[in-house]
């Protein structure tokens, strides 16, 4: 599956729901998606809809990562009822750097939303090139610190 | 946790529908084969821990600053 090439229209905000919430985070179900960064901005904010939970910055993987391809397995498909690939609307979750020159994006684990239904996974590839910490400015020199 | 002592080509059940079986044991690694239903998910721990990890990282509620900079430095156009 190809991450969608122009933005796919969602609803602003839209509520999505992990059944299998994210890595680390297995009881927040809920989150809302919503715009951020004003007009042509191609970034979203993921907030748990519950007080005090977790929130994302998230971005459409297209812009950044020419050749990036998205993976769905039988079970995160079903989980999320994909029937259709142009239904999926595929986003990587920023890791903010400091400086921001050094945000990453995780490759390792996007997230597939269904945008009929709202249904999204976490959905964990098993390609062994992907990081869960790609550059997002990678022409901008070598990563200060890298953590983990 | 429960240990069990198997040889290379015996399984273990998992519920009913899970079987795992040791493939071959060559010094000190074990391949090891998984039988599931589609609907189980199966991953290697390390995997998931580092997705779990880097989640927590990426958790952050980011500054009004954090964002003009990062506007600034984003692509108009996708990649390519």
């Amino acid at each position: 599956m190809s991450p969608e090439r122009s933005p796919t229209v969602l609803a602003d905000p839209t509520v999505i729901t992990f059944p299998l919430g994210l890595c680390g985070f297995p009881e927040i179900q809920r989150y809302e998606l919503n715009a951020w960064g004003g007009d042509g901005s191609p970034y979203r904010l993921m907030r748990a809809l519950e007080q005090g939970g977790p929130e994302f910055v998230v971005v459409d993987p297209a812009l950044f990562f020419e050749d990036y391809e998205v993976e769905l397995d039988d079970p995160d498909a079903d989980l999320i009822g994909i029937a259709h690939s142009e239904d999926a609307l595929v986003l990587v979750i920023v890791t903010l750097g400091d400086p921001i020159e050094d945000s990453t994006a995780n490759l390792l684990g996007p997230v597939v939303v269904n945008t009929v239904g709202g249904r999204a996974v976490q959905a964990v590839q098993v390609s062994p090139t992907l990081t869960s910490r790609a550059r997002l400015f990678a022409h901008r020199g070598p990563l200060a610190t890298v953590g983990g | 946790m429960l240990v069990l002592t198997r040889r290379a080509n015996q399984s273990i059940m998992i519920g009913n529908d899970v079987v795992v079986t040791v493939l071959e044991v060559k010094g000190d690694q074990v391949r090891i084969g998984i039988k599931a239903p589609r609907s189980v998910t199966v991953h290697r721990e390390e995997v998931y821990a580092e997705l779990a990890r880097e989640n927590r990282a990426a958790a952050t509620t980011p500054s009004a600053a954090a964002l003009e900079r990062l506007r600034e430095l984003t692509p108009r156009e996708p990649a390519g």
